[in-house]
């Protein structure tokens, strides 16, 4: 295989079909775009996971009479559920927050809003925070354990908050997955008809080819080179558009929630793991499209 | 697959030297071993038509004959060639082309096929963007040669059909004669063993025709074997060389040192 031949070729046929090509390489980086923001929202979720997997408590408000009188959980009632929720086995651990230091993180979680003026320490109740060793039979167990007991005001399960969250980022994932299929179905259908109008233009080389006894790889080659490429330019512009998307909106839009360690922050490191992904992608969907189309329509 | 297509072909049956269809004086005794392309019995149906384009048709041609192929339009001369170069496959009997049974060739093998056979046509098919000696190169670089081979050979050939000092030159800028040396260049320069020539003078005056001629006789003089179709007489006429004459999809007559036809 003479790669010199290739290339040459590969170049004609990208300048002929210029048009062609740019549309099919702005498709393909749309698309694949997408699915680099699906994928970015989806190791977003792990991490995020990850992250709340340490922290997550179910909290025990006790009553506002046991919060107001009982600065240390020394007393009968607070002591009684605390001993109770730690000689579970599911419990790992149960620490105290009376209203004091439930107003001071009050206080620092909305520092510089007007929320935090209108807040007494009076209006928090006290919790026992308890830290599950299994997480998944072990809010429940608690919750059955604690409601309804005496000093109980309610069981919080912080994992009902950050299920919402998890929900927001599925739902983000959903969403750009479903968009980048649709562009998919577009970008196969542009890569398909560029390969065959690529093909028509250079009917007369391919004719002489055949004739001359060119091999099918040799003229088949050309072809699916000029759409692989198409499809990696794809792929690297993708990857620069979410680099650019990074800095210019994500990072704003997320700053609130990430200096809050609420969620995770994107990385550039995200965005190179994304990258290759996404290049073999743009790559193998070219590659097959192109491979497709010209055992089916072209006649080589 | 291929096999039940040619069931029909009686088992036993081998190509016998019991003349050609139609042919008058039979005077190439086929030698199997010399012949570079065979035609057994070869029939081509298409599916659009109840006539045969091709009516058992048996040719032999040995090594370094010219033939012409003649006939009126529509008696079976491009479906001949076509089936030669496996453009196309028979419906029933056997091609030769030197030791490769073509119409049962698997189509990987086609290629290997076709760089035995050189092709040149009334329309010359050269490719517009690309110089005399880019044209010819072309047929060599598909295939995989080395450019130093390629750097040799290109010249050479070019010389040989006349167009020395002309490899820059687009086709645009040639005359038909020279565009026609052009793409016999091209079809010769891997040295074919057959040159499958369509018309090749359909489109050239008379002189410039004779030219061309000239060329097609000294390649054949390499060695090459030459099948050409034409409806050109004063050609056929000038030249006596063996004349297949097809006629309705039949052979209608085969005979050396021929001319066009009386009365036609």
């Amino acid at each position: 295989m003479r790669s010199d031949f290739v290339v040459r070729e590969v170049v004609t046929g990208l300048r002929r079909n210029v048009t062609m090509t740019v549309a099919m390489v702005l498709t393909t980086a749309i698309s694949l775009g997408l699915v680099g923001t699906g994928l970015l929202a989806v190791r977003t979720i792990d991490r995020t996971e990850q992250l709340y997997s340490d922290r997550v408590e179910v909290q025990v408000a006790l009553t506002s009479d046991v919060s107001a009188n009982d600065k240390d959980c020394s007393q009968p009632v607070c002591a009684g559920l605390k001993s109770t929720l730690e000689n579970s086995p599911l419990v790992e651990s149960v620490r105290f927050e009376n209203q004091e230091q439930a107003y001071e993180r009050y206080k620092e979680l909305f520092a510089g809003q007007s929320l935090a003026d209108l807040v007494r320490p009076q209006s928090l109740p006290a919790t026992l925070r308890v830290r599950l060793s299994d997480q998944q039979a072990g809010a429940d167990a608690v919750r059955q354990a604690m409601a309804g007991q005496v000093g109980v005001r309610n069981v919080i399960d912080q994992r009902d908050v950050v299920a919402k969250l998890f929900d927001f980022l599925g739902g983000v994932r959903n969403v750009t997955f479903a968009l980048a299929m649709v562009q998919a179905v577009a970008a196969l259908l542009l890569i398909s008809n560029t390969v065959q109008v690529s093909a028509f233009t250079r009917r007369t080389e391919v004719g002489v080819m055949r004739l001359v006894g060119a091999t099918r790889w040799y003229t088949q080659l050309p072809f699916l080179i000029e759409a692989v490429v198409t499809g990696v330019v794809g792929a690297l512009i993708a990857v620069g558009g979410l680099l650019v998307g990074k800095f210019l909106f994500i990072d704003e839009l997320l700053s609130g929630i990430v200096s809050n360690g609420v969620v995770p922050p994107i990385e550039v490191a995200d965005i190179i793991w994304v990258s290759p992904i996404l290049v073999m992608i743009g790559a193998g969907i070219a590659a097959v499209t192109g491979y497709v189309t010209l055992r089916l329509y072209v006649r080589l | 697959m291929i096999d039940a297509k040619y069931a029909d072909v009686p088992s036993g049956w081998s190509w016998a030297p019991r003349g050609r269809v139609g042919c008058q004086p039979d005077v190439h005794p086929p030698v199997a071993s010399a012949s570079v392309i065979r035609l057994e019995r070869v029939t081509k149906l298409y599916k659009t038509s109840t006539r045969p384009a091709l009516d058992r048709v048996s040719v032999a041609v040995d090594k370094g004959e010219f033939v012409f192929l003649i006939g009126p339009s529509g008696s079976g001369k491009s479906t001949f060639l076509r089936l030669l170069l496996r453009e196309d496959v028979p419906t029933r009997g056997n091609i030769f082309v030197s030791d490769l049974n073509v119409a049962k060739l698997p189509r990987r093998r086609v290629p290997r096929l076709r760089q035995r056979i050189g092709c040149v046509f009334q329309d010359f098919r050269l490719l517009p963007n690309k110089t005399v000696g880019g044209n010819v190169a072309f047929a060599l670089e598909v295939i995989g040669k080395q450019s130093a081979t390629i750097k040799k050979v290109v010249p050479e050939v070019l010389d040989l059909v006349g167009l020395q000092g002309k490899a820059e030159r687009m086709p645009h800028e040639l005359s038909g004669g020279e565009q026609q040396r052009v793409a016999i260049a091209r079809a010769f320069v891997n040295r074919p063993l057959v040159l499958l020539a369509d018309e090749p003078t359909g489109n050239l005056d008379p002189d410039t025709s004779q030219d061309i001629m000239l060329l097609l006789e000294r390649i054949n003089r390499t060695g090459t074997t030459v099948v050409m179709a034409t409806h050109d007489h004063s050609i056929v006429d000038s030249m006596r060389r063996r004349v297949v004459e097809l006629d309705l999809g039949q052979v209608v007559r085969d005979e050396s040192r021929g001319v066009y036809g009386v009365g036609r």
